[in-house]
């Protein structure tokens, strides 16, 4: 009997607490919301999935000469902040590389860059410093077609991380972000690129 | 005497040289409101004592004279004004309920290549002169017919709806707007709101659309019934005072004209239901 009256009372919460409820899981709102922002993103950058996909490859193979990172949970995304458009770029770092590490890397592609140069001297400066500007320079080349009052520089905010001696484990880096010492954070702040269209 | 001051006035702060105000009216989606929103703002800067012309641009699909009761007195087109069938003037149907307001109708039998850019912006220009406030109605999408509307104007509203589809169009239109040097000022209207749905996190509320779209409101109009009754009866909704989405209009009229006005509170469920629900949980969420 006091089973059923539970049962009842349960029932007539579970109806009058429908709206809480739905809170508690992502809205239908929240998913449109989310969904809209991701394909105006697209279509303001004219920056299909694929090339996005390009350009993440491009971005980790550049920074990999630096710091040993999880490619695979390199996040890269748009995200919109008031007016301003913003290219996030979240990396989590595994371990940092000593700076004899470094220094062979790019001494190493200093060399190939060197051979490359003989190779075909009517083109210098092919090689690796290639990939980031090409992004910097599409990034501009947004900006100029847009508003003139906005600014066009690029800001690039790379706040790189103490400690990084130490190595820590993968999981903890994705999850522990902004607080450990292992995520950093690339920051490339772009002005609205609406009018590209 | 004072309105002639004031007029003045108005002229000074924009710098623009006796000229009224053209203003488009544009979504990219159809079926947004677009139409409706011309008619309801037009009659309440009439309403308000501006002298308002509204051209319909939608060549092929007019319906702006429907919705203001004026499709019998149609006798010329816009077509017939650049093909100079007739003057300017004579092509303007003037509404007898309010003398103020005036139509130009698009032709029906035509395709949106009857006009052209150019032409249109000299009747915006010739307008000017005459009337306070120009309103265009863009025709949907972004093509030909879409350039031609926004060929003469210098404001926009556009019109949208918390629905994705709706939104998505109306970036593409704020982006079309922007590379325009022309347009000086776009603001978002946002049509057909269900405050019920936006409290229960059902609909994106007006907040997220601008905030998306990066664009002021200039307006947040309801759903509401009387929307079809009053087009049934080819008469604004602005005109009835009671309208929830009349009001809402009304005081877009106002915005436009520089005034500071409030949104409307949409939040409050007033349905006999909305309050037995807000009584009993607000009893039971106490117990507990």
């Amino acid at each position: 009997m006091k089973d059923i009256f539970t049962d009842l009372y349960n029932k007539v919460l579970g109806f009058f607490r429908q709206t809480e409820k739905n809170q508690e899981e992502e809205s239908t709102k929240d998913v449109a919301c989310n969904r809209l922002k991701f394909v105006l993103m697209q279509d303001r950058t004219n920056l299909t999935p694929e090339l996005m996909d390009r350009m993440r490859k491009e971005l980790v193979e550049l920074l990999s000469k630096y710091v040993e990172m999880d490619k695979e949970a390199l996040e890269l995304g748009f995200e919109q902040e008031g007016n301003q458009m913003a290219l996030m770029l979240s990396i989590p770092v595994l371990r940092a590389k000593d700076e004899a590490e470094i220094e062979a890397t790019l001494a190493k592609e200093d060399e190939e860059k060197a051979k490359l140069e003989e190779n075909k001297e009517a083109e210098p400066d092919e090689a690796s410093d290639d990939t980031a500007e090409v992004i910097t320079d599409a990034d501009n080349s947004i900006a100029d077609e847009t508003d003139e009052t906005d600014t066009d520089e690029t800001e690039e905010e790379i706040s790189a991380v103490s400690d990084a001696d130490e190595t820590v484990s993968k999981s903890d880096a994705v999850v522990t972000k902004p607080v450990s010492k292992t995520a950093s954070k690339t920051e490339t702040e772009d002005k609205k690129v609406k009018a590209v269209k | 005497m004072t309105a002639l001051v004031e007029e003045k006035k108005v002229e000074i702060e924009k710098g623009d040289i006796m000229s009224g105000r053209v203003i488009v009216v544009t979504s990219g989606k159809g079926g947004v409101g677009k139409t409706t929103t011309n008619a309801n703002i037009g009659t309440a800067l009439a309403r308000a004592g501006k002298k308002v012309v509204m051209i319909d641009t939608d060549l092929g699909l007019r319906n702006l004279d429907l919705l203001l009761g004026l499709e019998n007195r149609i006798v010329y087109t816009i077509v017939d004004v650049v093909e100079e069938r007739c003057k300017l003037k004579q092509a303007l149907v003037k509404d007898k309920k309010n003398p103020n307001l005036c139509l130009l109708a698009a032709a029906q039998t035509r395709d949106k290549t009857a006009v052209t850019e150019e032409q249109l912006k000299d009747i915006c220009e010739q307008l000017k002169k005459d009337f306070d406030f120009i309103l265009v109605d863009c025709p949907a999408g972004i093509e030909q017919g879409f350039q031609n509307a926004i060929a003469g104007a210098s404001e926009a509203i556009v019109v949208t709806t918390p629905e994705m589809s709706a939104v998505r169009d109306a970036d593409r239109i704020i982006g079309l707007l922007e590379a325009k040097e022309e347009i000086k000022s776009y603001k978002l209207l946002v049509n057909r709101v269900r405050p019920n749905m936006i409290k229960t996190n059902d609909m994106m509320s007006v907040e997220d659309v601008s905030e998306i779209l990066s664009t002021p409101i200039l307006g947040i109009i309801p759903e509401d019934a009387g929307i079809i009754t009053s087009t049934n009866k080819g008469e604004p909704i602005v005109n009835d005072e009671k309208s929830l989405a009349g009001q809402a209009y009304a005081n877009v009229a106002r915005r436009i004209l520089g005034e500071d006005v409030p949104f409307l509170n949409l939040e409050e469920d007033t349905s006999v239901m909305g309050k037995v629900k807000k009584f009993f949980s607000g009893l039971l969420g106490k117990e507990k």
